[in-house]
């Protein structure tokens, strides 16, 4: 193919692609955007405790927690890892952890030592997904089972207490009238996005989800980009279980479940491509913001936790079936 | 060296399962007694039953990670209707409950065109949250505790119904998948759906069916487990899912589709159940048995990818990974 047919082919394809995407921005974006507004505005009439200041606090403290491991888990969708379901393990670590050391070695270097520790789970996961190839669902789902196990075994399946006031204090207190919490949510967001829509690493990160062969002939080194994706979310997921257990005083080997699918369900409902390739860390917050609402106005309602769950899986199946569907039109 | 490798690997579900075998009997007394592996086939039984539908499923392309809530709903609606209509058709129901939840999930996989692994995610929330709901989240009696006597008896020293069942049903599944077209067809879906659609296979119908199947059998198993225990519960089968693709992994059907055998299940099953039994005898806490599972789980995909030939033809990529689209743009 000569130079000038490939850039009228290039032409076309790319003309093709923006008017794709066009679509694909404009229907997960505004209507993404349309979503929140509709939910806060049936939550003001339904509920008069739905639009107070206090609630919207609690939702925004309740939100920060799984929000740090929505921003995780976006680099791993965006990857094309499709999810990584260690979370509630390498949460459950992280909060263990923080709490479990405090005694023995202070609570500032316990929760260092959390997150590190718990970054480890996410090596694992990534060396097994980016350099041996196997399914992501698996690998995490094995290693997920196997660190909650080792988590266990070393509690000995108890619940683990803090020790430290002082830390609690602060993991629970405001800086500015905004709980710390938050403040650290918002930080990590803001890392999170600058680190996928402004860094190399984000452009890798989008290159490799995108088309992993290409990717690697424009010497993009794919196997550390989907590890690390790995790596980052349990990183994430450390820091957020940390403050778990910060917050709550007490660890128990079970107090992440559940978190990895309100991340994905956050990531998916903000339209990040399941496939990889597309998406970015305020896409999935958005996400966030609507599911967290939408659980907050059913609580408020008196919806019992099980329909709670079928509304979300409910919302997952949706939004994964409009992301196909408007890949489809992309194409077409 | 490398024919001997092969030849290992070929027959690694014996090797492995006469090992685990050789171990158990070392540590565990009285273990090769026809009670103790009677008990053992028992509680393979229900693992068993899950991984008959999904060694079909995967040698298709696909995966169903929903099987464990299926396993609990279906168990549940069993026991729930045993006084309105009676045991038997209310254990009908069940089953049919069972097909109902595996037709939505190949309805979905089929018509939305989207990933399996994501979508019975999402559904397996949607199925455990069913189960809760009408449960109310406690557990639910059945009416005859002598039916359950019944189906636990031993039989010839060493079978029980359900034991029997399996073993009957996994011999038919290898008949079917060896010696009839339709089986054949399945592992031509498998290692290249668009190449089966052109020589005129009905590739999604095959997976349509697949996933009917799947669920009828994880149905079955919880029907079962449900009249053995005269009980249901929205939390039954919530551990199986690891054991279930370990069991079906180490009888050496490949994650990736086109490859399998239903009498390697019956090897791996066998393995994961007498693994499961030892630890037991031995009262290993549950914990340490995830992680032994989990780590099998890992070890056994990570020989797979070290021993099987590397290169595939391009355009032969296995069903899960395959799902790239093409259009990825790097417009994002």
């Amino acid at each position: 193919m000569t130079d000038a047919a490939m850039e009228i082919s290039g032409v076309n394809r790319n003309d093709r692609f923006t008017r794709g995407s066009r679509l694909v921005d404009l229907l997960s974006k505004a209507g993404l955007v349309l979503a929140i507004l509709a939910v806060i505005l049936y939550g003001s009439f339904a509920s008069p405790a739905f639009f107070t200041a206090g609630n919207m606090l609690n939702v925004l403290t309740s939100m920060s927690i799984v929000g740090i491991v929505v921003v995780g888990m976006t680099f791993v969708l965006v990857v094309g890892g499709l999810a990584d379901l260690s979370v509630p393990a390498t949460i459950a670590c992280g909060a263990i952890l923080s709490l479990g050391l405090q005694p023995l070695i202070g609570p500032v270097p316990a929760f260092v030592l959390a997150v590190a520790l718990a970054g480890l789970i996410g090596l694992l996961n990534g060396v097994l997904v980016g350099y041996v190839g196997i399914n992501p669902i698996i690998a995490t789902l094995g290693v997920g089972t196997i660190g909650l196990g080792i988590v266990q075994a070393a509690v000995g399946g108890v619940i683990v207490y803090g020790s430290n006031t002082a830390s609690a204090e602060f993991a629970k207190g405001r800086l500015l009238g905004i709980p710390v919490v938050v403040l650290i949510f918002l930080a990590v967001a803001l890392i999170g996005h600058f680190a996928l829509s402004r860094s190399f690493w984000g452009r890798w990160t989008l290159a490799t989800g995108g088309n992993y062969s290409a990717a690697e002939a424009s010497a993009v080194p794919v196997k550390a980009v989907k590890a690390g994706a790995f790596v980052i979310t349990a990183l994430a997921s450390g820091i957020s279980g940390g403050l778990l257990g910060l917050t709550l005083q007490s660890a128990r080997p079970l107090i992440g479940s559940g978190y990895e699918f309100s991340a994905i369900t956050a990531v998916v409902v903000g339209g990040v491509s399941i496939i990889g390739g597309f998406g970015s860390v305020p896409r999935a917050i958005a996400g966030l913001v609507f599911v967290q609402l939408l659980t907050n106005v059913m609580v408020l309602q008196g919806v019992r936790t099980p329909i709670q769950g079928f509304v979300l899986g409910t919302l997952i199946v949706g939004a994964v079936g409009m992301d196909a569907a408007l890949r489809k039109r992309g194409v077409a | 060296m490398m024919r001997l490798l092969v030849l290992a690997s070929q027959y690694r579900v014996l090797i492995i399962l006469g090992l685990t075998l050789v171990v158990s009997a070392l540590v565990v007394p009285g273990y090769l007694a026809p009670s103790t592996l009677g008990l053992g086939l028992d509680r393979a039984a229900t693992i068993g039953l899950i991984a008959i539908g999904l060694t079909l499923l995967l040698i298709a392309g696909q995966i169903d990670l929903s099987g464990g809530a299926v396993f609990a709903l279906a168990g549940i609606v069993s026991v729930i209707l045993q006084r309105e209509i009676g045991i038997l058709p209310a254990a009908l129901v069940g089953i049919l409950v069972g097909a109902v939840a595996g037709a939505i999930n190949g309805a979905l996989v089929v018509g939305l065109k989207v990933n399996s692994l994501v979508l019975t995610l999402a559904t397996m929330l949607i199925f455990r949250s069913l189960a809760h709901w009408v449960t109310n989240s406690q557990p639910v009696t059945g009416t005859d505790i002598m039916l359950s006597l019944a189906l636990a008896k031993i039989y010839l020293e060493i079978f029980t119904i359900r034991s029997a069942l399996f073993i009957v049903l996994i011999v038919l599944l290898h008949v079917w998948l060896t010696r009839t077209i339709p089986g054949r067809n399945v592992f031509a879906v498998g290692s290249n759906p668009a190449a089966a659609k052109e020589s005129g296979i009905a590739s999604d119908r095959i997976v349509f069916l697949g996933f009917v199947f799947a669920g009828t059998l994880a149905g079955l198993a919880g029907v079962l487990q449900s009249l053995v225990t005269n009980t249901g519960s929205p939390v039954f089968g919530s551990e199986l899912t690891v054991a279930v693709i370990a069991a079906v992994v180490v009888g050496g059907t490949r994650l990736e589709g086109g490859r399998g055998s239903a009498l390697g299940t019956l090897g791996g099953v066998l393995t994961i159940g007498s693994l499961t039994i030892a630890m037991e005898f031995q009262s290993i806490p549950a914990y340490v048995q995830q992680v032994v599972s989990g780590l099998i789980l890992i070890l056994l995909v990570v020989l797979d990818r070290a021993v099987t030939t590397k290169g595939r033809a391009p355009g032969t990529r296995p069903a899960l990974v395959r799902d790239k689209p093409i259009t990825q743009g790097g417009n994002v």
